[in-house]
């Protein structure tokens, strides 16, 4: 078993990341001309790094807080970089940065909160559509953390793997893994969870 | 499963996936507007200190070099004045030559140089030169002097005598002789 998945693992990473070559160059510089122009003064460039990056901070925060408590936190987590973006030293790195705050600002809400109120938070929603999402969402959640997050921007962000890779810094091969291994670990459990 | 599909959504959509994307895309981030306080503005980047780390770095490094010059010029100084305070052949010793210090001393009024001559505290001691060998003229001189100062001491030991007159001694011998 362990033998196949490393073969499969191998073959995954050895494969070229065709649409990791397609990432956009133009992007990393237009994250550098933001970065540049905000530490300038100019307020409105971070309006548009906001923009760029809101989806995968929600994304993150997703796969590991309760979803009332998202929102709050993605604009919590801009105003923090906003006021420490000085200390970014390589602007292109901007998303792995802002990333990282993320996952901090998680990490310190679960310890300050409890885990009750995940609960009834998230199956307060009387729609059966978001209940079942909730569902599957508290699934995900319970995967490893590096499938999660990565699964979440998959599924949830609807972005692609090249995307995940550039945004967060990670390389691709990760990133292919990550999805490779969590989608089947999510099947299993939806297999499990539907035969119930 | 479709791996293309689930890795950048190419190929034939898996329809699983799908499935999963249509129901969890409900929970997709909804764009909302960034709300930034208008009192808070981003730091400003220095543009100058990249600058002043280089000119502090060449400060530094300027420093350093002066104290290591300082070091360097000290150090030998200390060096050989420890060699001086080796213990010395004793004075007795005849020829001077055969005194092993005075060599490292003369070393050491040359390696000082002369602006810090008088910050170092030298070991050195002051020796009276020996007298130059007397010659014959001046040793005949000499023994001229000597000999008139003893002819003219003898004569007024003489003269003495005879002012104070005949010791009781003489006078017996004259009455035993007369």
């Amino acid at each position: 078993m362990f033998e196949l998945d490393a073969t499969a693992d191998m073959l995954l990473m050895s494969q070229p990341a065709k649409a990791s070559t397609e990432t956009p160059a133009t992007e990393t510089r237009i994250e550098v001309v933001l970065v540049k122009a905000v530490l300038e003064g100019d307020r409105n460039s971070f309006g548009r790094l906001y923009d760029l990056y809101a989806p995968m901070i929600h994304g993150i925060l997703l796969a590991r807080v309760p979803r009332s408590e998202v929102d709050d936190l993605v604009q919590d987590i801009f105003l923090h970089a906003f006021k420490k973006l000085h200390t970014l030293r390589d602007w292109a790195a901007f998303g792995p940065w802002i990333a990282m705050i993320a996952r901090n600002r998680a990490m310190d809400f679960h310890r300050r909160s409890k885990e009750t109120v995940e609960v009834t938070d998230d199956l307060r929603s009387t729609d059966t559509s978001t209940t079942k999402a909730n569902e599957i969402l508290e699934l995900i959640r319970d995967l490893p953390e590096a499938y999660r997050e990565t699964l979440v921007l998959r599924l949830v962000e609807g972005m692609t793997g090249p995307e995940i890779a550039e945004r967060t810094g990670l390389t691709p091969a990760s990133v292919r893994v990550n999805l490779h291994r969590g989608m089947k670990q999510l099947r299993e459990k939806l297999g499990y969870t539907e035969a119930l | 499963m479709n791996e293309e599909y689930l890795w950048d959504k190419s190929g034939e959509p898996d329809p699983e996936i799908q499935h999963l994307e249509d129901i969890l895309g409900g929970l997709r981030y909804q764009p909302k507007p960034l709300e930034l306080p208008t009192d808070i503005q981003p730091h400003r980047r220095n543009r100058y200190l990249p600058l002043l780390a280089i000119a502090a770095t060449l400060l530094i490094a300027l420093l350093a070099g002066v104290v290591w010059l300082r070091l360097q010029t000290h150090a030998p100084a200390q060096k050989l004045e420890a060699v001086n305070e080796q213990p010395s052949v004793p004075s007795s010793s005849p020829s001077p030559e055969a005194v092993v210090p005075n060599k490292p001393e003369k070393v050491v009024q040359q390696s000082i140089q002369p602006r810090h001559r008088e910050l170092v505290a030298s070991n050195v001691r002051h020796r009276t030169q020996p007298a130059a060998a007397p010659s014959k003229e001046a040793l005949l001189a000499k023994e001229q002097l000597m000999s008139a100062l003893r002819i003219a001491s003898e004569k007024l030991n003489l003269a003495q005598r005879k002012a104070q007159g005949p010791t009781p001694n003489q006078i017996r011998n004259q009455h035993k002789i007369g």
